[in-house]
């Protein structure tokens, strides 16, 4: 966090023209040329609009207070559906003691000013860190603020700083009963000094934090008047549909596109190092010329990952060792003297993101600057792809990240796949273009969760006490293919973003066992486009732990709340929210008929713990009743986004544990919509219930935390129903008809 | 040239007769709220009222809307039900994303007017053909209970 106060020191308060207050945060990191102040007559001019490039890269407006009293934040990290633009901008309003009704948000532009700390030199929105990452620097840049506002009532009062206070955007002087507006204030707080570490709240005292407030977006996501990359439309601007390979990096070879030019509306016909682009005035026209299309392909250096192939290769390797990622103790000499030995076997496959808008990108490229509009994750990294693409410098780009339609790590994609493939249609073009995923190419598309192979292994002794556990992980390393791009040098650069928090490497294991290796194969398959998707391999690693401490409880006759509870000892966030769900779930006694599964993990700064609750039928149909959650995210910022978050997470692990999955045969991915690739509906959701139990830590990640228990409390309540051991997923491959 | 009448404008295009209702809505009427989600009339996103019935507009032919009530997201608060629903539905801080709910407010607001005091197994109906990835169902089935019971 060093760097970020050195960057807060850099804080900017100019006045604007008019009245009000521009807080600008300039030179991202000391290399960076010193600011320059916001061109201040002209306070509507957005930074990265234009103007001289270097300027855009040093100085960006942060927060504005307006003379009507009115307050905007921009905000780095990306709304993908989590709630950044309504959460990050409360911690400001919190520390600043702003009026929340007038408070307002939007998108950052790409500047180094909106980077996220946790990542250091990137606008990054994955791995559960949005509000974790900005928390402490969005409140010492509210409180900075906050104080230059009392100093300049001071000044204008001629009292003491300390005798005023301050309340919903007002400086209040209680001595003389008199008080100012933040906004006529504004112009005089501009001229205060920044101070470098100003004093925050006691959390006790928070009136924003931690309360419940609407979404800042409400009303423009229930009016259809919220704009996101497929909605974008520019004048002149035409569509691209992209025809791609059958088998990943395939090449085309021969193209005959008299038939597809021949469709009304379609204009032209190239090729791409991806695929073929049909170019069209409209999406229908596109769609159809590239049906119309006749393309061979050269597939010498396509990928032939094939499913069934992969699971038996990923089965060889777990008798294999692997790398190890963390080892206590000695478990060949805990395993030697223990009572027994069990094991299991786990497989995982291929599973697509799917959210709910396609990708798309919108490119306005002039030949000696651009305009780039997508929803994304990972912009920083795109502009940077874009750049190298186009020709052009980064700074000479104004990318504007759009509001997604969901993201799930697909928009985070540090190899910009989509990014790149809509500047090598626009550099051909030089004219604006939407290039459009239809569904069909986004399942296709490829940047999957990797398939993956588990094997976990338990040494115990009479009574049933763990003394050695192993975990190995047979995966794709979806971070590894960084590294073998020819890209590099674009990346080389920057710092990338701490691997071990996004990688495939499992080490959270929570028990209190005294030996314990874990290892991992992490394969190179460049040919098979893989990606991190919610909840990472936490999904597959803790869905293999947790309905292996069932199997051992069940064995030794212990109840599976109880026999975690002894091993949680050293771990009291852990255990606290193990103990509430337990509670909140009346665990132990389910509705008649009911089955009742119980799993947790930490991560991301956060602790849960959920049970499921099912019935099984005779005829294996599998109805979810019941998903009671826990969650301990340190501070909530705003109470109802989280439980949002956890409902959100229950309804995505759901879907992936009952039906994810993509099948590659020969290369050939075989799903293709939403019939082949179904995804959890009304009649399927079960009721789901929340408890919050804030420890009042700083904020943990909360976009995650409700996946990857969900899938063991479940399979350990079908355990329960039936004595079913659950090896592989998704659950409708075992003959289950979900109800 | 097909006419067609959108939120009670009379609108001419010229467009091919096979062009889906909702690319003519996005593109050449620039009504954007209908979302594109699938193409298959599998996800509900382009969910648009046709005579006042959830109709999945990115299967109807433009040809085939043409000399019917379309009603759109963009003009739904002018029904009594349209606005009471878009107002639960950011009183519950339903949306997420906010990507399908054009198609789960038509879907739902559809609902309340046929059947001002739906069941579960109503709500199931109605709306199991509106996917959200998000997963929002179980607040958008507390709004509609919430209507039905306050308001209806
Ligand atoms: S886009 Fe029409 S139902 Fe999916
Ligand atoms: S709110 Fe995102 S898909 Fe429904």
């Amino acid at each position: 966090m060093d760097t970020m106060l050195k960057r807060r020191q850099f804080l900017r308060v100019t006045a604007l023209a008019g009245g009000g207050l521009l807080v600008a945060c300039g030179g991202g990191s000391s290399s960076s040329p010193s600011p320059t102040p916001p061109d201040s007559s002209n306070p509507d001019s957005a930074p990265g609009n234009g103007g001289d490039p270097a300027e855009t890269f040093a100085v960006g407006e942060f927060l504005r207070i307006s003379s009507d009293n009115s307050i905007r934040v921009l905000v780095g990290a990306s709304e993908i559906g989590q709630g950044a633009l309504t959460a990050i901008p409360m911690i400001v309003a919190e520390e600043l003691d702003a009026d929340w009704s007038r408070v307002t948000s939007a998108h950052s532009p790409v500047a180094a000013q909106f980077d996220n700390p946790y990542f250091g030199a990137l606008q990054f929105t994955v791995a559960s860190a949005a509000t974790r990452g900005y928390f402490a620097a969005q409140r010492r840049a509210g409180a900075a603020v906050r104080h230059m506002l009392i100093a300049a009532a001071a000044e204008r009062w001629n009292v003491e700083p300390s005798t005023l206070r301050t309340e919903k955007s007002f400086v209040i002087d209680d001595a003389n009963q008199r008080s100012a507006s933040y906004g006529d204030l504004a112009e005089a707080a501009a001229a205060q000094n920044v101070p470098i570490n100003p004093p925050l709240k006691d959390p006790a005292n928070y009136t924003i934090i931690g309360s419940t407030r609407q979404r800042l977006d409400a009303v423009r996501k229930t009016n259809g008047s919220e704009i996101y990359g497929m909605d974008v439309d520019i004048p002149g601007m035409l569509t691209a549909v992209i025809a791609r390979p059958p088998r990943f990096f395939g090449q085309p070879q021969s193209v005959n596109s008299n038939a597809a030019l021949a469709i009304p509306g379609v204009l032209e016909v190239f090729t791409i190092p991806s695929g073929v682009a049909v170019i069209a005035n409209d999406f229908w026209s596109a769609e159809q010329g590239r049906k119309a299309l006749e393309v061979s392909w050269n597939e010498a250096l396509a990928g032939r990952t094939d499913s069934a192939q992969t699971r038996s290769n990923y089965q060889a390797s777990l008798n294999l060792p692997g790398v190890p990622v963390r080892s206590d103790g000695a478990v060949l000499l805990a395993q030697a003297a223990a009572s027994d030995v069990l094991s299991a076997d786990y497989f995982f496959p291929f599973m697509a993101h799917a959210a709910m808008e396609p990708l798309n990108v919108t490119v306005d490229y002039t030949g000696s600057a651009a305009e780039i509009w997508t929803g994304s994750q990972s912009q920083t990294i795109d502009r940077l792809f874009a750049a190298s693409i186009l020709g052009l410098l980064p700074e000479q780009i104004n990318f504007h990240t759009m509001t997604s339609g969901g993201g799930f790590g697909r928009r985070g994609n540090p190899l910009s796949d989509y990014v790149r493939d809509a500047c090598h249609v626009a550099k051909t073009l030089q004219q604006p273009v939407k290039v459009i995923w239809t569904r069909e190419d986004d399942m296709k598309g490829g940047y999957y969760r990797p398939a993956a192979s588990v094997r976990v292994s338990a040494a115990l002794d009479n009574n049933g006490t763990i003394t050695a556990w192993t975990h190995r992980a047979v995966t794709q390393d979806v971070t590894s293919s960084l590294y073998f791009e020819e890209q590099l040098d674009t990346l080389a650069e920057m710092e990338l973003p701490p691997l071990g928090e996004l990688n495939d490497l499992e080490t959270g294991m929570p028990y209190a066992i005294d030996n314990v290796h874990m290892d991992a194969h992490l394969t190179l398959i460049p040919q098979m486009p893989s990606l991190w998707m919610r909840s990472v391999n936490k999904f597959s690693d803790v869905f293999a732990q947790e309905t292996f401490i069932d199997e051992i409880a069940h064995r030794y006759s212990r109840d599976p709340y109880h026999y975690r509870r002894e091993m949680l000892g050293n771990n009291p966030r852990l255990l606290a929210v193990l103990d509430g769900v337990a509670q909140a779930a009346n665990w132990g006694n389910p509705p008649a008929g009911r089955s009742q599964g119980i799993a947790l993990i930490a991560h991301w700064q956060s602790y849960i713990a959920q049970v499921v609750e099912v019935s099984v039928t005779g005829d294996r149909e599998l109805k979810v009743h019941r998903v009671v959650s826990a969650i301990d995210c340190g501070t909530a910022v705003n109470p109802d986004l989280v439980v949002a978050q956890v409902e959100s997470g229950v309804i995505f692990a759901l879907s992936s544990v009952l039906f994810g999955e993509i099948e590659l045969r020969d290369g050939v991915v075989q799903q293709s919509n939403f019939d082949d690739y179904p995804v959890l509906r009304m009649h399927q959701t079960p009721q789901i219930d929340t408890v919050l139990m804030p420890s009042g830590d700083n904020p943990g990640g909360v976009g995650e935390i409700g996946v990857p228990a969900v899938g063991p409390a479940l399979a350990n309540a079908i355990f329960a129903a039936t004595g079913e051991q659950i090896r592989e997923l998704p659950l409708k491959n075992l003959n289950f008809v979900i109800a | 040239m097909i006419s067609l009448q959108v939120n009670g404008d009379e609108h001419t295009v010229d467009v091919p007769d096979t062009k889906p209702l909702l690319w003519v809505l996005r593109e050449d009427l620039k009504l954007t709220g209908s979302k594109y989600g699938c193409g298959q009339a599998l996800c509900g996103a382009c969910t648009v009222h046709l005579d006042g019935q959830p109709t999945r507009a990115c299967v109807v032919p433009v040809s085939a809307a043409a000399g019917h009530r379309i009603d759109t997201i963009e003009a739904v608060d002018q029904q009594r039900i349209g606005a009471l629903v878009q107002q639960a539905w950011q009183a519950l801080n339903v949306p997420q994303c906010g990507y399908c709910q054009s198609g789960q407010i038509m879907a739902a607001t559809a609902l309340l007017t046929s059947n001002p005091s739906p069941s579960d197994r109503d709500i199931d109906e109605a709306m199991s053909g509106n996917i959200c990835r998000c997963g929002t169902y179980p607040r958008i089935r507390k709004a509609i209970h919430k209507i039905a019971s306050e308001q209806l």
